[in-house]
């Protein structure tokens, strides 16, 4: 894959303080899920601000692109329309009265015409899920939606790569997890994501690898099992053992599971019990089916009927777009977070859910279930939805 | 408090859809009646029915608009009184003497003078209320770049108008925790706490002040604010009874002063 960031050697100290950043050197690959972690003070910050050009390193260069940043007015420009960086206050970021005037701030000093600033305002909008809000003032908008709203700003400049400061700071679990599903989401539409923060547990099932980052310095940079498995380094970086990992540590201490086997969500963690309890399976005889819904491809109304046949079926929502057809239609959604892995598990009870989601996420139902069947040697169904057929199925 | 209680019902009442320049035809133009109008009667009328219409029509909340009303009431009844005794002209209704070097005096014409000029204030308070509380600032902001207010002035007061909410919660934290661990409570400390929340608001918005300029060079600031224009068209069926309303309002004030209908 194709490096996209890149820092070589990179050192920088506040006027009249000491170092914030000591000498530091990694790279990020295009579609790429980072998370820098590390405590309070650690320098993610200033770090995070040297890609867009805001903060010019004292000592060794950034390249984007493979290009050394430079740093004249119109080649920032350029920069920060690719770098979209989204600050961890959001009432920092948004500066126009209404949402709309927000998140055209960038495209119009882009110099857009009216047009296509409309088009991309209506697109990162509905992307963030945010449709509708256009007139609406920031101070009656609730934080996860001031969030979401400083995000579409950043998105309407369709950047490259998105640079988030502590995405997760001040919103409530349910709201952490429905960002991190956008974050997800947005990586599967090809954004490059970059997130700072100290949420060991948020990180863990999330990135595709972790740097961690204590008093300027790297500490370890690696695949979050590894990076968050140690648990002498993870003291030092003043951080926590994500629960799941130091439970599979715990069993693999007892003898009762492999230590190289490292769970990264609970599916993963009930695979290792079930093949420590092989007489004992906890999986049902006959596992449910998932069914797939694209709304992308067709109107959710039109499998009311198939709905409504299967009244105890539990249904998951993946993407924005398909989260809102699901609140057009007034459906109860069981699920808005690591839905495929809850369907499985469901499936592995012998329950039947429906997954609803976008083109963007479609790919991915049937590429987890097969892997996990692959791995754990049982049958889940996944069906393709069709709305035109009111049976409605097809394998 | 009251500029988020007005912000709240501008953007909540059910007028929120018509078109800004409709509304402000009806507010500027029932105020500019209200002041010509040489009796009491076309203000008090104008000021009773605009006040229907914010209360029926627009579901603004009666506590709330009864709340805003009482502050110019209140004060404008107590200049009436000041005024009652200044202004002469015509009989002595009620003559009074405090102390015998003091002689006070109401005169008929101080009454009528009093009582048009209470009824000039409460019509031109209604329909500027009428403005304040249906048209939200951000629709007042495009108004004003229609009528051509130089773009520099609007974006700056585009700016405030957003950082106006953010400060007012910041100054209300700030007091919070002074009241918490016992600010306020004397009168010499009294003035020491809001000095300290003055200065700690100044610290804060220069804060505020450097972040906007970060967060608008992130954003590839190039001297360019975005506007958004009236999503709703003039429409007719707001905008001929608001014509309707004041040429009527009009008429019936044309007709008092020429005397075709004579009010006793």
């Amino acid at each position: 894959m194709k490096v996209i960031l890149e820092a070589r050697d990179v050192s920088y100290h506040y006027p009249g303080d000491r170092e914030a950043i000591r000498g530091i050197s990694f790279h990020v690959k295009k579609g790429e899920k980072v998370a820098l972690v590390g405590p309070n003070g650690a320098g993610k910050s200033t770090l995070l601000q040297m890609f867009n050009g805001m903060i010019r390193p004292g000592k060794g260069t950034i390249l984007f692109d493979n290009e050394p940043i430079r740093y004249d007015a119109s080649s920032l420009r350029q920069l920060r329309k690719r770098v979209g960086y989204v600050m961890q206050n959001a009432d920092r970021q948004i500066i126009a009265p209404t949402v709309y005037q927000d998140v055209a701030f960038g495209p119009a000093n882009l110099g857009y015409d009216e047009k296509a600033i409309h088009e991309a305002v209506a697109l990162a909008l509905r992307q963030v899920g945010m449709a509708g809000f256009e007139r609406r003032p920031p101070h009656h908008l609730s934080g996860g939606e001031k969030k979401k709203v400083a995000i579409a700003g950043v998105l309407a400049m369709d950047p490259d790569i998105l640079v988030f400061d502590e995405p997760t700071s001040g919103l409530d679990p349910s709201g952490s997890e429905d960002l991190m599903e956008l974050l997800e989401e947005l990586n599967h539409e090809g954004k490059t994501i970059f997130i700072s923060t100290h949420d060991v547990e948020l990180a863990y099932p999330w990135a595709d690898r972790v740097i961690l980052l204590l008093d300027g310095e790297i500490l370890e940079e690696n695949v979050p099992a590894v990076a968050f498995g140690d648990p002498e380094l993870v003291r030092k970086a003043h951080l926590s053992v994500p629960i799941l990992l130091e439970l599979s540590q715990e069993l693999g201490r007892r003898g009762f599971a492999q230590p190289e086997q490292k769970p990264r969500s609970v599916l993963d963690m009930i695979h290792i019990l079930e093949n420590l309890l092989q007489h004992k399976t906890c999986c049902h005889p006959s596992p449910g089916t998932i069914s797939v819904f694209n709304v992308d491809e067709g109107d959710l109304s039109s499998v009311s009927v198939w709905m409504q046949a299967r009244p105890g079926i539990c249904i998951g929502a993946m993407g924005t777009r398909a989260k809102m057809c699901a609140a057009k239609e007034n459906l109860t959604l069981a699920f808005t977070y690591g839905v495929i892995d809850k369907c499985i598990l469901r499936a592995l009870r012998g329950q039947d859910s429906l997954i609803l989601t976008t083109n963007a996420m479609a790919a991915r139902v049937g590429a987890r279930v097969e892997a996990y069947c692959k791995e754990s040697g049982t049958t889940i169904c996944v069906i393709p939805l069709m709305s035109d057929s009111d049976t409605g199925s097809r394998e | 408090m009251f500029e988020t209680l007005l912000d709240d019902a501008a953007q909540n009442n059910a007028f929120r859809h018509i078109h800004p320049g409709t509304k402000i035809l009806l507010g500027l133009g029932s105020l500019v009646i209200c002041l010509v109008s040489p009796t009491p009667v076309v203000p008090v009328l104008s000021g009773l029915i605009l006040s229907m219409v914010l209360l029926v029509p627009a579901r603004i909340p009666a506590r709330i608009y009864g709340e805003l009303l009482l502050a110019p009431v209140v004060f404008s009844v107590f200049s009436i009184v000041v005024l009652l005794f200044m202004l002469g002209g015509g009989d002595v209704v009620w003559e009074f003497s405090p102390v015998p070097w003091i002689h006070l005096t109401i005169t008929t014409n101080a009454i009528h003078q009093s009582v048009l000029i209470l009824s000039r204030v409460f019509g031109c308070m209604v329909s500027l209320f009428f403005i304040a509380l249906t048209i939200p600032m951000t629709d007042l902001f495009n108004v004003m770049k229609r009528c051509r207010v130089p773009v520099e002035l609007i974006d700056l007061m585009m700016i405030m108008y957003r950082y106006i909410f953010i400060f007012y919660d910041q100054a209300k934290e700030i007091w919070q925790a002074q009241k918490m661990r016992l600010g306020y409570q004397r009168p010499k400390e009294s003035i020491h706490s809001f000095s300290m929340l003055c200065g700690m608001l100044f610290i804060s918005s220069w804060i505020a002040g450097e972040d906007i300029v970060r967060a608008m060079d992130c954003r590839c600031y190039n001297g360019i604010m975005p506007s958004l224009d009236p999503m709703e068209p003039v429409r007719m069926q707001s905008f001929i009874p608001v014509v309707l309303y004041l040429s009527g309002l009009g008429g019936i004030l044309v007709a008092i002063t020429t005397g075709i209908v004579v009010f006793s």
